[in-house]
């Protein structure tokens, strides 16, 4: 591990030039053109069904009621799914009721409907789903993207993840320098809502009530030199550079972070395009229009985590209301948004949860977990829109089609950024890691 | 609430969480009782009930489906609903003829007369119901003896110690189990830390609290003489400290998914949760043996006890597992109690034994040898005893449960007079008198009107209960009474019925209570029919033929000496966690720990007299090239500290550190209400001096200055924390209050103490940091206070921007990362 660039960079160079070379996080092509600049991922936490959102199985609604035939699972009664399905758009992609304003993007949307992961378990497969491995701590999708690409707004994190849920793995660094890692931002009161736009994210600490400017920044330059005296006494101290990196971005957020999420510039017009102040979109849809303005500010990476939860082992009906209708007007208003502000090309938005749901009902009105078939979707920066790639069997049980596992998923990703996952290594511990590890097939097929 | 008895002489009422079995053999029905449940019985069922009662159609309110013969004999959650020949005890008829207010099926549209005495004659006739569904057998396929190949269901057994090359670098057994491995890889074990930093690792590791810098002087002295007898002593004063505890008991509590609040979605507080923590403080300090630490949370109400404190002691104890998160809005009360039960047997077995039991509710384990059925014998252990956890109904509290009273009196609150009681009773009394006019309202208005009453019933309802629930917390002569949260063995144990893909509606074959076949051992105890089967779970597991109970406690006490664990994955010693790196050490560290009855302190105390904990933590680029992870232990670790040593730290050097445990919690103070109104974040994060251990730790809503530093949330067990390094750490670093008010306060401190800006300068270094400053820091502290000086607002007040420069320099050193770090 590299050791002390974080204060050397930004501290003792005062050059921007000079800054560009030896800042980890500056602006770095990728080993081929970008199709996609930015990601803007959306995680559903707990796992949404693929058979009642965005995987449309006519034969499930006609098989309703018979015992199911797949595996372990074998004898358990099939569930059709509560919703009808329709053709949108001029590809006619099958998307559920569940999703009115979502489905006037389907010409927009490129539907992956061959998802596999390993484990069938929350906590391992979000993991797996951020950093490739449900077993080892390994560097994040979005770490990789930073490291791979740096970022375009040094007085912002380059990776910035709200509200996330579960493991900081799923945010972490890894071995990677801990530059690399995301910036959690937490503190969107969910009893927070209605417009009040200046208080979108409340952030904690924040500004200085004793010092003014200069002296903080004396103060900071004196934590700085203690840092760097425990550095040269230690030699590689990840932990230590990280608290030296950690100070230099939280000064320069103190003027960027509260200006980035302050809504009091936008438009009604914009805030009635994402929901922001009606029920039940209010929340989401403030995380929505925030992960548009960091974008927007140059952050190459934004995750954003849809709160309430998809694990819909019971309530089926009801909750998968709920829950649709607070995401369904944000992410259909983000769309529209970023289109109109011809970002979305280079702009790729990722739906996805850690896995997907049977097809067969559990106690009538709830489905269990289902890591050998699911569905996520990207839309934009470079992919091909109004799309289906893959397919699961005739009930949705398993992807049998073009099959997508969780490695070959990074493999596109980091493709649409421009970077070759076989690529995009870092030596530690003597070995070459990728995000892939040896696995990943790029699917080409998606590619606009 | 309940009054728990004594233990071997007493009769203890409590109704039984019952978990009926169905009997799911057929019997053969006439042709005329089949026609007539055809014509008359199931055509109604399918008509005026299943679209609220039925799986198929996917209602179950109140957890009661009629569609299948097992489900309606299954009953709801107000209990059987038919008894077969006896119409009028089967709330089935009761409701269908509309006798009970309460009780009135379907709703609002009562059946024809004919159809209710068609119902009746059926009841009368025993309920003959053709309907088949197949009995089902839940079957395992796991090879339970193949299972018990894996290395950690093997006993362990203490190895011979290794032979090593350099014979003189070993201390102790242990060191030798270190230096073999790291001869096999070719390393070489770092040289012994300095003094300062092996005795700042100590006072952190032991006590969670840096040393100050008398008690630098003081073993700095000592280890002149004879460095061996001054980390002895030192070590030897620091387990008997009362800090002790506090620091190894938070360490339990991360393990035991410790909180004052349910959490989940109606997230109600546990107000009474605090005297388990104090317990577990207190076991520590005590060396309470392992084993019996064990078998009090598991069983502690079960255990004989001479006197009512041992007693109060073993019941507090069983809030282990009592505090587990709650889905209090479950409508479904079966369920709840299955999920109750489940939380019970996935903490239990993560924290002790190191294995995912869980994982089998819904099928056999899919990569451990645990078959489905061992599962449900597990729970028919857990279901054979009622959790007394508390909280009180409201709208979205649909499960609240009652207490545990306990024997000997230690209530939080004051007596209360009789008056005040009266006036109490009084008022609760004129609620309900409203309750029932609100009530009569409600059926004669209409519209807005009805509405406004509904929602002022509603009202009114909350405030009784909380009113009540307060009431309930008194003596008739207004004394407060002394709660806890615990386990109680129901009278009859039941045995439960496997559930398919774990739906509690769906039941198959019956299994006895028993324990995971794969780690059964030559004292695996049985359980007689009499028994629930806890008091026999708490021998088992203690007992020393178990394969993991030892190797999981040294790993974990490994963890918090080293930073890392023997097995990386503390809470999983199953076949998808991590190999042992020195699996010959773990082994041997089980049976020490074992042969010394269990002891933690003794435990702790061999691992931290050993040269391998006291190496230094420098670098070595030869060793690094080889093993970068510290995998086979050539230093120490550098580690950051956890949360509540940054915070306990930061009072510690300003002088403000509040020895004294508060008494109770903040929570106790406020009682049962809901996470969001009374308890708050300006509740929580309300600044204090005690110890970190002691502040609120309320799930979902935990205090800053823990959450940001990785605090091990408490919604599952948690045998490791996270070590980030972020900016928000750095903002509450550079801008919170709490950092800066103690930043002043050290700053006051130094400068009353000192009269020389040098003597300053020095015992701040030395608090912080445990050592003195270098030359080169000293000058930049010195260029610090200049160009601050110099920086000030023109006009201020010269002593005022020198009292703010020593507070900065103060704040500047707790910010610094080598305060937070341990070498």
């Amino acid at each position: 591990m590299s050791s002390g660039f974080g204060y050397l960079a930004f501290a003792a160079l005062a050059n921007e030039q000079a800054r560009a070379q030896e800042n980890p996080l500056a602006p770095k092509t990728g080993h081929f053109p970008a199709r996609a600049k930015r990601i803007i991922y959306l995680s559903m936490r707990g796992a949404p069904s693929h058979v009642d959102t965005f995987d449309y199985k006519p034969q499930l609604t006609k098989d309703h009621g018979k015992a199911g035939k797949y595996g372990s699972t074998r004898g358990a009664m099939l569930l059709k799914s509560p919703w009808e399905f329709n053709q949108h758009g001029q590809s006619g992609l099958w998307i559920s009721e569940l999703f009115p304003e979502l489905a006037k993007h389907a010409d927009n949307l490129c539907l992956l409907k061959s998802m596999q992961t390993d484990q069938p378990n929350h906590p391992q497969a979000t993991l797996q789903m951020h950093t490739g491995s449900f077993q080892f701590v390994r560097p994040s999708l979005g770490a990789w993207s930073l490291y791979g690409l740096g970022t375009e707004n040094a007085n912002l994190p380059g990776f910035v993840t709200l509200n996330p849920f579960g493991s900081a793995q799923n945010y972490g660094s890894a071995f990677l320098p801990a530059i690399y890692q995301g910036s959690k931002i937490s503190g969107a009161s969910r009893r927070q809502s209605g417009r009040n736009r200046d208080n979108a994210l409340k952030i904690p600490n924040i500004k200085s009530e004793n010092l003014n400017r200069e002296q903080q920044r004396i103060y900071l330059d004196y934590v700085q030199s203690l840092n760097q005296s425990s550095l040269e006494k230690k030699v590689h101290q990840p932990g230590i550079e990280g608290v030296i990196e950690s100070y230099e971005l939280a000064f320069r957020m103190q003027d960027s972070l509260p200006e980035q999420v302050d809504l009091s510039g936008e438009s009604e017009e914009t805030l009635d395009l994402y929901g922001i102040g009606n029920n039940p979109t209010d929340a989401f849809g403030k995380q929505c229009l925030l992960a548009r303005r960091f974008v927007e500010a140059g952050v190459r990476f934004v995750e954003i985590t849809h709160s309430s939860g998809w694990d819909h082992h019971r309530n089926l009906k009801n909750d998968m209301e709920k829950n649709c209708s607070e995401i369904d007007l944000p992410i259909a208003g983000l769309l529209a948004d970023l289109k109109r502000r011809d970002m979305l090309k280079d702009t790729l938005v990722i739906w996805a949860g850690e896995f997907g749901r049977t097809p067969h009902g559990q106690g009538g009105d709830g489905r269990d977990h289902n890591n050998k078939g699911f569905t996520t979707w990207m839309a934009g920066g470079g992919v091909k829109g109004g799309f289906n790639y893959g397919a699961t069997d005739e009930h949705g049980y398993e992807a049998v089609e073009n099959k997508m596992h969780i490695h070959d998923w990074h493999a596109t990703i980091l493709h649409l950024l421009g970077l070759d996952h076989e690529k995009l290594t870092y030596n530690y511990a003597g070995r070459d890691f990728r995000l892939t590890d040896v696995h990943g097939q790029v699917a080409k097929e998606i590619l606009a | 609430m309940i009054f728990v008895m004594r233990p071997f002489y007493f009769l203890l009422v409590v109704w039984i969480c019952s978990f009926a079995v169905v009997n799911s053999q057929e019997e053969k029905l006439t042709s005329d009782q089949v026609m007539f449940f055809e014509s008359k019985i199931r055509p109604v069922l399918a008509d005026a009930c299943y679209e609220c009662h039925s799986n198929e159609g996917g209602r179950v309110k109140g957890g009661l489906a009629l569609d299948t013969r097992e489900a309606m004999l299954l009953g709801g959650d107000s209990g059987e609903v038919l008894i077969p020949g006896k119409p009028d005890e089967s709330l089935l008829w009761i409701a269908l003829s509309y006798t009970d207010p309460d009780y009135e099926m379907p709703p609002k549209n009562k059946l024809s007369p004919d159809i209710v005495a068609d119902f009746r004659k059926w009841i009368e006739m025993g309920a003959p119901d053709p309907r088949v569904s197949e009995t089902v057998v839940v079957k395992s396929e796991i090879d339970i003896e193949e299972g018990k190949k894996f290395w950690s269901f093997q006993k362990p057994v203490k190895p011979n110690t290794p032979k090593v090359k350099n014979a003189d670098w070993p201390g102790s057994d242990l060191d030798h189990f270190i230096l073999s491995k790291l001869e096999e890889q070719n390393l070489t074990p770092s040289s012994k830390a300095d003094p300062e930093t092996l005795n700042r690792r100590l006072y952190f590791d032991l006590t969670g609290l840096p040393p100050t810098p008398r008690q630098q002087d003081e073993f700095l002295s000592a280890w002149k003489t004879n460095p061996e007898e001054a980390i002895e002593s030192t070590v030897d004063q620091l387990l008997a400290s009362p800090q002790y505890g506090e620091r190894w008991g938070r360490h339990w509590l991360d393990v035991a998914r410790y909180a004052e609040s349910t959490g989940k979605e109606t997230n109600m507080t546990f107000p009474h949760a605090w005297r388990y923590r104090d317990y577990v403080i207190d076991s520590f300090n005590a060396d309470k043996p392992y084993d019996h630490f064990l078998s009090q949370q598991i069983a502690g109400d079960l255990l004989p006890a001479k006197t009512d404190e041992i007693w109060q002691e073993n019941l507090i104890a069983t809030g282990f597992l009592a505090m587990g998160t709650k889905g209090l809005n479950q409508d479904n009360g079966r369920q709840f109690t299955m999920d109750v039960v489940d939380e019970q047997i996935d903490t239990m077995t993560q924290s002790v034994l190191g294995l995912t039991v869980a994982c089998a509710r819904c099928h056999d384990h899919k990569f451990d040898p645990i078959p489905t059925t061992d599962y449900y014998s597990l729970a028919g252990i857990f279901l054979s005893s009622t959790t007394y956890f508390g909280t009180i109904r409201n709208a979205q509290n649909k499960r609240p449960s009652d207490l545990l009273i306990l024997p000997v009196p230690d209530p939080v609150g004051p007596q209360i007079s009789d008056s005040e009681l009266e006036s109490l009773n009084d008022r609760l009394t004129s609620m309900r008198r409203e309750l029932i006019q609100l009530r009569q309202d409600r059926n004669n208005a209409k519209g807005n009107a009805a509405a406004d009453a509904l929602r002022q019933s509603i009202r009114t309802l909350t405030q009784s209960q909380v009113l009540q629930a307060r009431i309930n917390g008194y003596y008739e002569d207004g004394t407060p009474k002394t709660f806890a949260m615990g386990l109680q063995q129901n009278d009859s144990p039941v045995e439960a019925a496997v559930l398919v893909r774990g739906e509690v509606d769906k039941p198959a074959q019956v299994v006895e209570r028993g324990f995971v076949q794969v780690l059964q051992h030559a004292e695996t105890p049985t359980i007689e029919s009499s028994s629930g089967g806890r008091r026999e779970l708490a021998k088992w597991i203690t007992s020393k033929e178990s394969p993991l109970t030892a190797r999981v406690m040294v790993n974990r006490i490994w963890i918090h000496l080293f930073g890392k664990g023997l097995v990386d994955s503390p809470d999983n010693f199953g076949t998808t966690g991590q190999l042992p790196s020195h699996p010959e050490l773990l082994d041997y560290l089980a049976v020490r720990f074992m042969e010394n009855d269990w002891s933690v302190k003794s435990m702790i105390r061999e691992i931290v007299l050993s040269n391998t904990y006291q190496m230094s933590s420098d670098f070595d680029s030869a060793n690094y090239d080889q093993d970068p992870e510290n995998k086979w232990l050539w230093r120490a670790n550098p580690r950051r500290l956890n949360a509540e040593s940054i915070r306990d730290a930061i009072l510690a050097v300003s002088t403000s550190l509040d020895l004294d445990p508060p008494r109770a919690s903040p929570i106790a103070n406020v009682g049962d209400v809901r996470v969001g109104i009374r308890v708050n974040e300006e509740m929580i994060n309300r600044p204090t001096t005690y110890r970190s251990v002691y502040l609120p730790v309320v799930r979902d809503m935990t205090p800053e200055s823990l959450a940001l530093f990785d605090f091990a949330e408490p919604d599952t067990v948690r045998g490791t924390r996270e070590s980030t390094n972020v900016p928000s750490q750095a903002l509450y670093m550079m801008n919170n209050p709490f950092v800066t008010t103690q930043a002043k306060l050290m700053a006051a401190d130094l400068v009353k103490s000192h009269e020389t800006s040098r003597d300053r300068i020095l015992d701040a270094f030395r608090r912080c940091y445990g050592r003195a400053p270098t030359r080169s820091e000293v000058e930049n502290t010195i260029e610090f206070f200049k160009t601050f000086n110099a920086s000030s607002q023109p006009g201020s007040n010269r002593l005022a921007t020198s009292y703010l420069s020593m507070a900065t320099f103060c704040q500047g050193l707790i910010s610094s990362a080598e305060f937070r770090y341990l070498y």
